[in-house]
């Protein structure tokens, strides 16, 4: 479909109420188990963002910034009623945070998950940039073994079509993270402003995002809340889909 | 015809410990520099001074040089500062530069004014070439792989600009902004010193240069994809409205040369000094960064045969020592051998210009010099006389005889 000038990738589901997912820089490899729980509660829209997936890239795009500018005019094209709630995972969670900043009326709730956006306070971000894709996705699991999501769409051999998609993502990635490396100088100043219900989610055994980063959100945005979640690494929807969906109703409160 | 032979060594870093590397599985961009001896540097770069002098006093009509970081294949981590040392120890010959890694600079007028110093100490000797670094470089020096194309070709138009334009002006672009464009120091030569391009192979290096009408210098390619690359070059040339000669093209060339063919075979094997390769050894995502290697050019025909084929060009499969030889990534012999073969290349290439590499790894000093007094005294008087066929070379090269 044709949103905002960009041709993209949708992938749609559920009735009810809209909830907008935007994804992290590693892509959306399909219909995750989570979003089909979520989808009995909302109609689910998961679009690949400009450059990930079988989506295009305008020439435009070159920060999060411009993305976070790119997703309101989605939510607006798609005619999508509004304010709505918001899950962002990593990147998807700093251009959720980024628009928070900026507009209060387009999210009534922000769940902000692994969230990228803020340089942690002890350690650093995972550097994706020198390591390999298939690297990246064992990182991103406490346990890639016991999460089978991961065995389903990572653990086994890559197609050449896998390989490209992984390889054009990472190249989006670069293209708006690079440097400085996963993270804003202004965020930490600019989220004081959010006002914006917020909820912060985070995998206890996060080795992409360390977890006093979540905290840092939390401090942040006035009136957060987190919710750690245990045996969890970057990729919570994948790897704890039921908790992670608990926290997540729990929070939205859908109406029956 | 070939018109002038350069010399060149990569200034490698022998005294690192090999079987540290192979434990790692990498030999550059992480390989911990404590491994680092300043002391034996020091010894080594005596060394290979001595050498390029000694090369451009007997008979090579220059040398070559080059710019690595973070990696022992190269103690060259600035090629202008390896550049201005030669302009004050040469006394003739050209500085050839292939060359100044351009993207990686986010000040290329620092480039302009370096290269025009050069230019005025060495009398107008350089030759200036532009490259885009190796992809592990984007990483060394952090500069986003992604643009590295861009960044390349606005900091040519940069440098270009303030070389041929009187200052002061303004320069407002997409990697780069200037309030003020005016280097006092501009190079001797006029409009300013000639800009060659190497390569290995990548499609769009070759069309830019062509574009450009700057000569291509093939790195050491095999040959068998040597003719494809010009033949783009000649296209791309045809509708700019030009015909290429020789000297549009340059070509380097591994050449070991001793006083019997067991002999150079041997000391060849110097060649693939780092765990058995050339280049050393990378994972493939240090060599090819998000972005580095276009989509373009990765589903090219050319770049399918460059990485279907054993090379040892950055980033394709290892090679080994033996296949080398095949392919003419490599030459050895004595220099009644190592002619025969140059001219087989010379045949299918015609280059106005050769460089030989002609010393690397664990070489003596004293294999060393041996080897330049054989090129200078016998293989260069014979393949600058030689008259190249290249109708025939390639008919040869198609029918692979």
């Amino acid at each position: 479909m044709e949103a905002a000038g960009v041709r993209v990738q949708l992938r749609r589901g559920g009735t009810g109420a809209p909830l907008l997912i935007l994804h992290g820089e590693l892509g959306v490899p399909g219909w995750l188990r989570a979003y089909a729980q979520l989808a009995q509660h909302f109609t689910v829209y998961v679009p690949s963002l400009p450059g990930f997936g079988q989506s295009t890239r305008p020439d435009w795009i070159v920060s999060v910034r411009d993305l976070a500018a790119w997703v309101t005019w989605f939510v607006r094209d798609l005619k999508l009623s509004q304010p709505l709630p918001v899950i962002g995972y990593s990147l998807g969670g700093w251009i959720a945070a980024e628009i928070a900043t900026i507009n209060a009326s387009l999210f009534t709730k922000i769940v902000l998950v692994g969230a990228a956006g803020l340089q942690p306070e002890e350690g650093h971000v995972w550097d994706y940039f020198v390591h390999s894709s298939r690297e990246a996705f064992a990182q991103a699991f406490f346990d890639p073994a016991q999460a089978p999501e991961y065995v389903r769409y990572y653990g086994n051999t890559w197609t050449t079509e896998e390989e490209t998609q992984a390889e054009q993502n990472r190249e989006m990635a670069a293209r708006l993270l690079w440097k400085p490396y996963m993270r804003s100088h202004t965020l930490p100043a600019l989220l004081q402003g959010v006002a914006t219900p917020t909820l912060v989610v985070w995998g206890r055994e996060d080795a992409i995002i360390p977890l006093n980063v979540c905290q840092r959100y939390v401090r942040a945005i006035p009136g957060a809340t987190a919710k750690v979640l245990d045996r969890c690494g970057h990729l919570p929807e994948m790897e704890q889909p039921e908790a992670f969906v608990q926290v997540v109703l729990d929070f939205l409160a859908p109406r029956a | 015809m070939v018109k002038e032979v350069y010399f060149f060594t990569e200034m490698g870093y022998t005294a690192y410990p090999q079987d540290e590397a192979r434990r790692r599985g990498y030999n550059n961009l992480m390989f911990p520099n404590e491994h680092f001896s300043p002391e034996r540097a020091q010894q080594l770069y005596g060394m290979y001074f001595e050498e390029l002098l000694y090369a451009t006093e007997t008979g090579f009509d220059g040398v070559m040089i080059n710019e690595h970081h973070n990696n022992p294949l190269s103690m060259m981590p600035s090629v202008n500062v390896i550049g201005a040392v030669l302009a004050q120890t040469t006394r003739k010959g050209r500085i050839v530069f292939l060359g100044n890694v351009l993207p990686i600079h986010d000040n290329p007028l620092r480039v302009a004014e370096e290269v025009a110093m050069i230019d005025i100490l060495s009398g107008g000797r350089v030759i200036c070439g532009f490259v885009r670094g190796l992809g592990q470089e984007s990483i060394a020096t952090n500069t986003n792989p992604i643009y590295n194309r861009e960044r390349f070709d606005e900091a040519h138009n940069v440098i270009i600009k303030a070389w041929t334009t009187p200052g002061p002006f303004r320069w407002e672009g997409r990697h780069y902004d200037y309030r003020v464009v005016n280097p006092w120091i501009r190079p001797l030569q006029k409009p300013h010193p000639p800009i060659w391009i190497p390569g290995v192979v990548s499609p769009e290096s070759v069309r830019w240069a062509a574009e450009h009408r700057y000569p291509y210098v093939a790195l050491a390619p095999p040959l068998h994809v040597i003719d494809e690359i010009y033949d783009l070059y000649d296209e791309v040339a045809a509708k700019r409205g030009f015909a290429p000669t020789s000297e549009q093209r340059g070509y380097v060339i591994r050449v070991s040369v001793a006083d019997t063919d067991e002999k150079a075979y041997e000391e060849g094997r110097h060649f693939f000094w780092q765990l058995g390769t050339s280049f050393g050894v990378a994972p493939r995502h240090w060599l090819q960064p998000p972005g580095y290697v276009s989509r373009e050019a990765t589903q090219s025909r050319r770049e399918q045969a460059r990485t279907g084929s054993v090379n040892v060009t950055p980033g394709g499969p290892s090679l080994s020592y033996e296949e080398a030889h095949a392919t003419y990534q490599i030459v050895s012999g004595n220099p009644d051998t190592v002619i025969k073969k140059l001219q087989r290349i010379i045949d299918v290439v015609d280059p106005g210009y050769m460089v030989l590499w002609g010393r690397e790894g664990l070489m003596s000093h004293e294999v060393a010099i041996r080897g330049i007094d054989l090129m200078t005294r016998e293989v260069i008087p014979a393949i600058k006389a030689y008259q190249a066929d290249r109708g025939q070379g390639r008919q040869r090269l198609a029918a692979g005889r």
